[in-house]
C-alpha cells in the first residue's frame, strides 16, 4: 500500500448511447439522444430521469410511444447541453476558488429543476466534501446510491469520504458496492486495495496491541468527479464481435515509453483511464447484437457482417496512425497528440473540444512519466472509416492500468484521425 | 461478487490467485493445510460434545471459528476466509490472533502472503514480542487439532473417580491445553478442551513469585465470583489448593494459583504469560465454573499428559485398591499398631506429627468400637515425578452410621510399599 491514487476528472459529461426498450422483440438505439443526466437504466429498462420540460419518464416506461416521445427531448437535450456544461464548470470553478456557498447554491438552483441529475448531484457531493461538510457529502452520495444503484461513482466517492473519516469498514463496503455495479472499475479497485491495506494495518495493530499511527501514511484515495457514459462508442457490439472472425487480426504491439523526471508531479497524480469500461447491463446481455448506433454502425449491421475488408495498405496506415498517437502520448508531445484527433473528434461527455484539450494537457503534463503499450491490436477498415481495438497497458507515476480501448478513425486526406475514443469493448 | 474476483485476476494490484503461488507462501499454507483434515472432523465432535454435555454455548467456539478460517485459507478460499475472519473479529474484537489472521487476509487481497502476521517490518519490530507470542499461540492451537488424544483415552493420573464427582480437569502445559471431562457411568468422557495460558517462566512452581505454574494433582478449592474480583480476572475464577500436601512436604512456597478469565480488552493470553495462574478466555472459564464443583473436581496439571485407555489403568487401580483395602481392614480391626504401620515416620497432618496424630487415630478407632469402617465415594489420582504418590479422597463411615467424615490422604510409594504421609479431613 501507500500508493497515491488520484482523481479522474472529466468536467462536462459524456454522451450516452441510449438503449430504449420499446417493444419486447427489439431495441431502438439512439445515439446522443439523451444526456446521461436525463436518462439512465433502471431495472434493465431505460428511463428518462428529468428534463427541462418536466418530462418524467417512469410512467412512460415500456410505452410504445416512448421512442417518439424522445425526439423533442433529444433536441432539447442537445441544445441544452452547452448551457449545462457551463453550469457544471461554473460550480466546479466556484468550488476551486473556495466559494463553496455559492457553488452549492448554484448546484441547488440547477438541481431544483433537475433533481435527478446524477452529474450535478455528484458534483454537489464533491463540493460539500471540499467545503468540509463530509456528513452532507455522505448524505448526497448515499441518496445517489438509492436513486442510481447502478452507478459506481457515488459508491466510490462515498467510500473515499468514509476512508477520510477512518471508517474503513464502511469505506470497504462502499468500494465493493462500486465494484459490484462495475467489476472492472479500476478507481474503485485501487481505492479498495488501499482500504484493504489500511484495514490490514489496523488489524495488525490490534493484534499486536500497538498504536502505530497509520493516518500519517494513509494514501489519498481517488474521488471520481464525473459520471462516465454507459457506452461512449459509436461501434455496434455486432460489429465488434464480428471483428476477429472477419479479419485475421493484425496483431501489433505498439509501445510508447517516456520518462521525464523534470515535471513536478501534481498533488494528486491522475490515473489515466478517465472513462471506465463499459458496463454490461443485464438487458444488454440479453440482446447484445442489437446494440447499435444510428450513424455509421447502422448500415454496417444491417448489411450484415461478412464483408471482410482486405485493404492491408489501409490497415497499415491506420496502425501507423495509432502508433503515432501512442508515441506522442508517451512522449508528452501534445501537439502531435492532439493532431492525432480529427477536427470532428467528439470528446466523451459534454465537453467541448477546448475543454477536452485543456484537460488532456493538464493530465498528460502532470505525469512524470507515461508508458503505454498496446497489445491485441485489431484493425477493421471499411472505406474511409476504421475501427481499432486493443488492450492499453498504461503506466504513469507508479500507477498501472490495463484496459480495453476502441478507436474509431476516419481518413482525412492521407491521414487517419481519431474521431471517437472509447474504453471497453 | 464472484465476477469481481474473476475480473481481478487480470488486475495487477489485487490477485487472490497468488495465494497459490510463491514458495514462501507454502510456509503459511503448510501451517494451515494440516488443519484442514483435522478441523472438520474435530469441529463435528466438539460440537456434538458440547451439546451432549449441555455446554451448547460459545465456549471453545471462537477457536473453532479461527481454525475454520485457517482451513479455508488452506483451501485457497481466501474470500470466504476473510468473511469469516471479519465476523470473528467483530464478535471478539480483542482476540488478537484472530486480528492477526484477519490482517493477513486483508493484506492477501492486495499481495501474496509469506508468513503468519505478514506485516510491514516496522510494525513487526514494534510488536516483535507479541508477534512471536501470537505465532506460538497459533502453533499451540493448531497443534491441538493435529494431534488429538486417542479416542476414549484418559490421562494416566485418573485411576479412580468417585461417581459423585461429576467432572475432572487435566492440563497439558506443553500443549497449552485444558481438557474437561465428564464422569459418566461409562467412565471419564472428554467433553471439551480449551487453549490455556501458563506461567511466564513455564511450569514446576516451587517458590513464591517464580512465575511458574505448579505441577501436580489439585482440587478446586473455591469459586470466585466476578463481582468480588477486578476486571483482570475476567468473568470469574476457580482457585486451586496449591500448595497441596505433597508441595508442602517438599517445601514449596507461593499461593493463589487460580484458573481465571481475561480482562475485557483481552480475549486470550499468550501461551506463557501468567504469574503461575492458568488463564482461559472468558467463555471457557465460564463453562468451567458452571460444570465443576468445589472440593471435588480434580485439576491435574502436567507438563505433558500421558494418555491411557481405561483398560490400561485397570491394573494399577486394582493394585492400589488392594492397598487401600488393607489399610481399611487394619483400621476396622482396631489394631492400632498394625494401622500405624501404614503411616510414614515423617507423617504430618495440618502441622501435627505422627506422634501428635496417633491419639486422634486411636480415638477414632475407639469410637468405631470394632465396627467395620466403610469408605464411600473413593477417588484416587496418581502423581509420579521423582516420587510415586497417590492422592486419595473418600468418606469414612462406620458401619451402621449414616454420616462420616470426608477425608483426604496422600500416599507415597517407598521400597514397593505405599505409605500415608498426610491424612486429614477436608
Amino acid at each position: 500500500m501507500g500508493k497515491l491514487i488520484s482523481v479522474v476528472a472529466f468536467w462536462g459529461g459524456t454522451n450516452a448511447l441510449v438503449k430504449v426498450c420499446c417493444r419486447p422483440e427489439g431495441w431502438l438505439l439512439y445515439k446522443e439522444a439523451l444526456r446521461y443526466n436525463l436518462a439512465q437504466y433502471k431495472g434493465g429498462t431505460f428511463v428518462a430521469l428529468s428534463s427541462s420540460r418536466n418530462w418524467y419518464a417512469p410512467t412512460m416506461r415500456k410505452s410504445p410511444r416512448f421512442a417518439v416521445c424522445l425526439l423533442p427531448l433529444l433536441l432539447t437535450g442537445v441544445l441544452a447541453g452547452k448551457a449545462w456544461a457551463d453550469d457544471f464548470s461554473e460550480v466546479a470553478q466556484l468550488s476551486r476558488e473556495g466559494k463553496f456557498v455559492e457553488a452549492l447554491a448554484k448546484a441547488d438552483v440547477y438541481l431544483s429543476s433537475r433533481p435527478k441529475d446524477a452529474q450535478m448531484r455528484l458534483l454537489k457531493g464533491l463540493v460539500q466534501r471540499d467545503a468540509g461538510k463530509p456528513t452532507d457529502a455522505i448524505n448526497t452520495f448515499a441518496r445517489m446510491n438509492e436513486d442510481f444503484p447502478e452507478l459506481p461513482e457515488p459508491y466510490n466517492n462515498l467510500g473515499v469520504i468514509y476512508a477520510d473519516q477512518n471508517q474503513l469498514d464502511k469505506a470497504r463496503t462502499a468500494f465493493e458496492m462500486a465494484l459490484r455495479t462495475n467489476p472492472s472499475y479500476s478507481t474503485a479497485h485501487e481505492n479498495l486495495a488501499d482500504v484493504y491495506g489500511r484495514l490490514s494495518s489496523a488489524a495488525y495493530n490490534k493484534a499486536l496491541q500497538i498504536d502505530l499511527s497509520t493516518a500519517a501514511v494513509a494514501p489519498k484515495l481517488a474521488l471520481v468527479r464525473q459520471i462516465i457514459t454507459l457506452n461512449p462508442t459509436k461501434l455496434s457490439a455486432a460489429q465488434l464481435a464480428a471483428l476477429p472472425k472477419v479479419q485475421p487480426a493484425t496483431q501489433v504491439a505498439i509501445a510508447a515509453t517516456k520518462a521525464s523526471p523534470e515535471t513536478a508531479p501534481k498533488a494528486a497524480p491522475l490515473p489515466e483511464p478517465a472513462v471506465r469500461p463499459t458496463r454490461e447491463p443485464a438487458t444488454a446481455a440479453r440482446k447484445p447484437a442489437d446494440d447499435n448506433s444510428p450513424t455509421t454502425a447502422k448500415s454496417a449491421t444491417t448489411k450484415a457482417a461478412p464483408t471482410p475488408p482486405t485493404d492491408t495498405t489501409a490497415n497499415r496506415e491506420v496502425e501507423q496512425a495509432v502508433q503515432r498517437w501512442v508515441t506522442a502520448w508517451g512522449d508528452k508531445d501534445l501537439k502531435a497528440y492532439f493532431a492525432a484527433y480529427g477536427q470532428d473528434f467528439d470528446p466523451a461527455g459534454k465537453q467541448s473540444r477546448n475543454a477536452w484539450e485543456e484537460e488532456r494537457r493538464a493530465r498528460i503534463e502532470g505525469k512524470a512519466n507515461i508508458s503505454i503499450q498496446l497489445t491485441d491490436l485489431q484493425t477493421l477498415v471499411r472505406g474511409n472509416t476504421a475501427l481499432v481495438k486493443f488492450r492499453q497497458n498504461y503506466r504513469a507515476n507508479g500507477i498501472a492500468i490495463s484496459s480495453r480501448k476502441t478507436l474509431e478513425m476516419v481518413r482525412q486526406g492521407d491521414n487517419w484521425k481519431i474521431v471517437r475514443e472509447a474504453v471497453g469493448e | 461478487m464472484s465476477d469481481f474476483l474473476h475480473s481481478r485476476a487480470s488486475q495487477p494490484l489485487i490477485s487472490p490467485k497468488r495465494w497459490h503461488s510463491g514458495r514462501r507462501a507454502i510456509a503459511y499454507l503448510g501451517l494451515a493445510l494440516t488443519v484442514v483434515a483435522f478441523t472438520l472432523a474435530h469441529a463435528g465432535t466438539a460440537m456434538a460434545a458440547n451439546t451432549t454435555a449441555g455446554l451448547s454455548r460459545a465456549d471453545g467456539y471462537s477457536e473453532q471459528r479461527l481454525l475454520e478460517v485457517f482451513a479455508l485459507m488452506a483451501r485457497g478460499q481466501s474470500r470466504e476466509a476473510l468473511a469469516k475472519a471479519e465476523k470473528l473479529v467483530q464478535d471478539y474484537p480483542h482476540f488478537q490472533l484472530a486480528q492477526l489472521v484477519y490482517g493477513d487476509l486483508l493484506a492477501a487481497r492486495t499481495r501474496p502472503l509469506q508468513t503468519l502476521g505478514d506485516m510491514a517490518p516496522d510494525t513487526a519490530r514494534a510488536g516483535a514480542a507479541t508477534l512471536a507470542d501470537l505465532r506460538e499461540e497459533t502453533k499451540q492451537r493448531i497443534g491441538n487439532v493435529k494431534e488429538r488424544p486417542p479416542e476414549g483415552f484418559i490421562p494416566s493420573q485418573f485411576l479412580k473417580m468417585a461417581p459423585q464427582t461429576r467432572s475432572a480437569i487435566a492440563i497439558d502445559a506443553s500443549r497449552s491445553r485444558l481438557y474437561l471431562f465428564e464422569n459418566t457411568t461409562n467412565g471419564l468422557q472428554l467433553k471439551a478442551d480449551y487453549y490455556v495460558s501458563v506461567g511466564k517462566a513455564g511450569v514446576s512452581k516451587s517458590l513464591e513469585g517464580d512465575q511458574r505454574t505448579p505441577l501436580g494433582v489439585y482440587f478446586i478449592s473455591s469459586r470466585l465470583d466476578r463481582k468480588t474480583l477486578t476486571d483482570f480476572y475476567g468473568v470469574g475464577a476457580l482457585t486451586l489448593n496449591y500448595p497441596n500436601m505433597l508441595d508442602v512436604r517438599r517445601g514449596k512456597s507461593g499461593s493463589g494459583i487460580w484458573l481465571h478469565g481475561t480482562p475485557p480488552n483481552q480475549f486470550a493470553r499468550a501461551p506463557h504469560s501468567t504469574d503461575g495462574c492458568l488463564v482461559l478466555s472468558n467463555p471457557d472459564i465460564r463453562t468451567l465454573i458452571e460444570t465443576t464443583t468445589v472440593r471435588n473436581t480434580p485439576v491435574v496439571v502436567a507438563s505433558q499428559l500421558v494418555w491411557k485407555s481405561p483398560k490400561q489403568l485397570e491394573d494399577p487401580a486394582k493394585s492400589f485398591a488392594a492397598t487401600l483395602e488393607s489399610w481399611r481392614t487394619a483400621k476396622s480391626s482396631g489394631d492400632l499398631k498394625k494401622t500405624l504401620a501404614f503411616y510414614t515416620p515423617d507423617f504430618s497432618s495440618y502441622g501435627k506429627s505422627l506422634d501428635q496424630f496417633t491419639p486422634m487415630l486411636k480415638a477414632e478407632m475407639k469410637a468405631t468400637k470394632g465396627r467395620n469402617v466403610e469408605l464411600k465415594d473413593v477417588s484416587y489420582f496418581q502423581w509420579s515425578d521423582s516420587a510415586e504418590t497417590m492422592v486419595v479422597s473418600f468418606g469414612e463411615v462406620s458401619a451402621g452410621k449414616r454420616t462420616g467424615m470426608h477425608k483426604r490422604q496422600y500416599w507415597v510409594r517407598s521400597s514397593n510399599e505405599w505409605k500415608i504421609f498426610f491424612e486429614g479431613v477436608h
